[in-house]
């Protein structure tokens, strides 16, 4: 047996959740456009379900926002006053995103709770439900299948939805949080679901952490570097990319200290106030968003740093983004077969 | 014109004339973008079809690309007016760029729909070039004058934005640049934002937050359109690479449509010019400049 909701019914719990909570869900742009969005009440009936979508951006923006007010301060005197910016707690509902979207919350957990607890993203995290929707097609920039997910991946979503024929879907619930929010909204029936058959899976990703970790200085970096403008479209549409730059606004006697996103594509992320710059160009850069991406990180954290989403290569200008490039390390790496000195060795060489 | 051009580029490596062809091809994923021909082996990876949307001029001040020496560069009418730009302020030698002008039916974005700036173009035919591939006569000339272009039922979006009253498009404005995340990717993509230290990235004082809150937003992306004003080719770049699909275009081609229309200037049309901006006339109707 399954569980069955309407397009309609969906849409009047997103309606109802919109009350008192924040709703994210693919919604056009005058453009038509289509990108995850706060939806309100009387917007929901713009939402676009399709199991085909692909968002330009990603929900990461609903867990770590573009820009968040960490604490405001006020000069007294000689005394300074700092106020915590309130933690949030408002409901919060992550509505039709791809799965490869909803793989990156898990990923992302462990950076944000490693040497310091990140109560900006933690509160979030505990305050988000996220019902995901099965893909019903991949295209050319998909590549979920190569970093271990699938169109019908479940991790990191609380109930996924899979498109039926006459505007239904057919939920299956994932966890408590999921079950909470669908309950008594759906109907018992014998229709099931399906995904859609996944990108062919081409890349081995053992074998391109074995060559980034041997590679730090290769002729492929030089080549990334004529191509890429260092624009950062790439990282910012990204779910799992979560650099950010702490400022301070405001004057001296009153002002707040916020946490803004920052992009690795960028010639500043790295510039020093002396003027040094130790990724001095686009090659060094684009070196490290691979590597972050499939070799520090799964060392770290166990994880790759990439759910195979496609979003950078689909906006990238320069017709690059991530998948590319894997490709041409992918190929190099064929014939590379060179063993990964211990860690203690990398940090010593190249220097 | 592909195969022209691949012979073109092939001759002039071989010559020694250049040392890279700066030109499109196809990426692993079928998409096509910015490809750097450096031998005469490359060269049948060089490709031409609707899909070479990606201005390249930008390329040409990138210090990365600068290193692989004198070149060639591939470059669509439209964008060869950032060319005759770039020039025209002093960026560039211009006779030490081979500028390959493609003649242009049109190219299509990232989601296939025909490029709106297309519909308004009047230079399928690519000027201020130093090879021309494809044959002249086969495009038409385009829409004649500046009221055929931005007031013909061509550039439906800029239209429409106009007639809105000002309020309203005020508000308009405000929920589009509300989405920016502030990424700078415009600016990056620019061929014509080729400052070494953006006003936008001074920090000793802060000119424009960095934080993508609605009145920085605003900031930065009119700041941008005023640096851009009778500069802008209205190639598109920065409206393809915004993330957050905000129609840029739209605010800078507003300025250009200005430009145009009260002083008769159209950007990098010609070679020399001065900046529109960056100069008066004695016939110049405020009187505050006489
Ligand atoms: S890879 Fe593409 S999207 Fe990313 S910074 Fe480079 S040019 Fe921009
Ligand atoms: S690197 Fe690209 S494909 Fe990987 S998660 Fe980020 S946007 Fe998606
Ligand atoms: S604006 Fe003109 S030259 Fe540029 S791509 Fe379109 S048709 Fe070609
Ligand atoms: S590219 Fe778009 S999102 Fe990025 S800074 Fe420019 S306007 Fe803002």
């Amino acid at each position: 047996m399954s569980q069955v909701i309407s397009l309609a019914d969906i849409r009047r719990l997103a309606a109802d959740f919109a009350q008192s909570g924040i709703v994210a869900a693919p919604l056009p742009t005058d453009s038509g456009k289509v990108f995850y969005q706060k939806v309100a009440a009387e917007e929901v009936q713009n939402i676009v379900l399709d199991g085909s979508l692909k968002c330009v951006n990603s929900i990461k923006e609903f867990l770590f926002p573009r820009h968040e007010v960490l604490y405001t301060f006020l000069r007294k005197g000689n005394d300074v006053e700092l106020t915590d910016a309130p933690v949030f707690d408002t409901p919060q509902l992550i509505l039709g995103c791809r799965p490869c979207e909803s793989a990156s919350l898990p990923i992302l957990d462990p950076v944000f709770a490693w040497d310091f607890n990140d109560r900006f993203f933690q509160s979030r995290r505990a305050m988000t439900t996220v019902v995901s929707i099965a893909c019903q097609k991949a295209d050319s920039d998909c590549f979920c299948t190569d970093v271990g997910g699938s169109p019908e991946n479940t991790s990191g979503a609380d109930a996924i939805l899979y498109p039926l024929d006459g505007d239904r879907f057919e939920v299956r619930l994932l966890t408590e949080k999921g079950k909470v929010l669908f309950a008594g909204k759906t109907t018992e029936s014998s229709d099931v679901g399906h995904a859609c058959e996944g990108p062919k899976a081409t890349l081995d990703t053992a074998k391109i952490t074995r060559w980034l970790n041997s590679h730090f200085n290769d002729p492929l970096w030089s080549e990334l570097a004529h191509q890429c403008v260092g624009c950062g479209a790439c990282t910012s549409v990204c779910p799992t990319c979560h650099c950010f730059d702490i400022v301070d606004e405001g004057s001296y006697q009153k002002g707040r200290r916020v946490k803004n996103w920052d992009y690795c594509q960028s010639a500043l992320f790295t510039l020093h106030a002396s003027g040094h710059n130790p990724r001095p160009d686009q090659g060094a850069r684009q070196r490290q968003r691979i590597t972050h991406k499939f070799a520090i990180y799964p060392e770290k954290f166990g994880a790759i740093l990439c759910t195979g989403c496609g979003n950078c290569s689909r906006l990238c200008s320069a017709a690059l983004g991530i998948k590319p490039a894997l490709e041409k390390i992918s190929s190099e790496a064929a014939e590379d077969l060179m063993p990964v000195p211990p860690l203690w060795v990398r940090n010593t060489q190249d220097k | 014109m592909q195969n022209q051009l691949q012979d073109l580029a092939r001759r002039l490596l071989a010559e020694k004339k250049v040392d890279v062809v700066i030109g499109y091809g196809l990426s692993g994923n079928g998409r096509v973008g910015a490809f750097f021909a450096t031998d005469e082996g490359q060269c049948d990876k060089l490709v031409w079809n609707e899909h070479c949307t990606q201005n390249l001029v930008v390329y040409l001040t990138r210090p990365e690309v600068k290193k692989l020496g004198r070149a060639a560069i591939v470059v669509k009418g439209c964008d060869a007016r950032a060319l005759v730009v770039l020039a025209n302020e002093g960026q560039l030698q211009r006779e030490e760029v081979i500028a390959i002008g493609m003649v242009c039916a049109g190219v299509v974005d990232e989601g296939g729909q025909r490029c709106a700036k297309c519909e308004i173009c009047t230079s399928r035919a690519p000027a201020n070039v130093d090879e021309v591939i494809g044959d002249p006569a086969s495009v038409p000339a385009g829409p004649a004058s500046a009221e055929e272009r931005f007031a013909g039922g061509k550039y439906v979006k800029l239209e429409k934005l106009r007639a809105m009253p000002r309020a309203e498009r005020f508000a308009w404005w405000k929920k589009e640049l509300s989405r920016c995340v502030r990424c700078s990717a415009c600016r990056q993509v620019c061929p014509l934002c080729y400052c070494k230290v953006c006003v936008a990235d001074k920090n000793r004082p802060v000119r424009i937050e960095t934080s993508a809150t609605p009145s920085a937003n605003f900031a930065w992306n009119i700041l941008r359109a005023f640096h851009l004003a009778g500069r802008c080719v209205g190639c598109g770049a920065c409206t393809a690479a915004c993330p957050a699909g905000i129609d840029l275009d739209l605010l800078n081609l507003t300025l250009a449509q200005t430009a145009e229309t009260e002083f008769g200037a159209v950007s990098g049309t010609v070679p020399g010019a001065l900046p529109l901006i960056g100069s008066f006339s004695q016939e110049d109707k405020e009187d505050f400049i006489q």
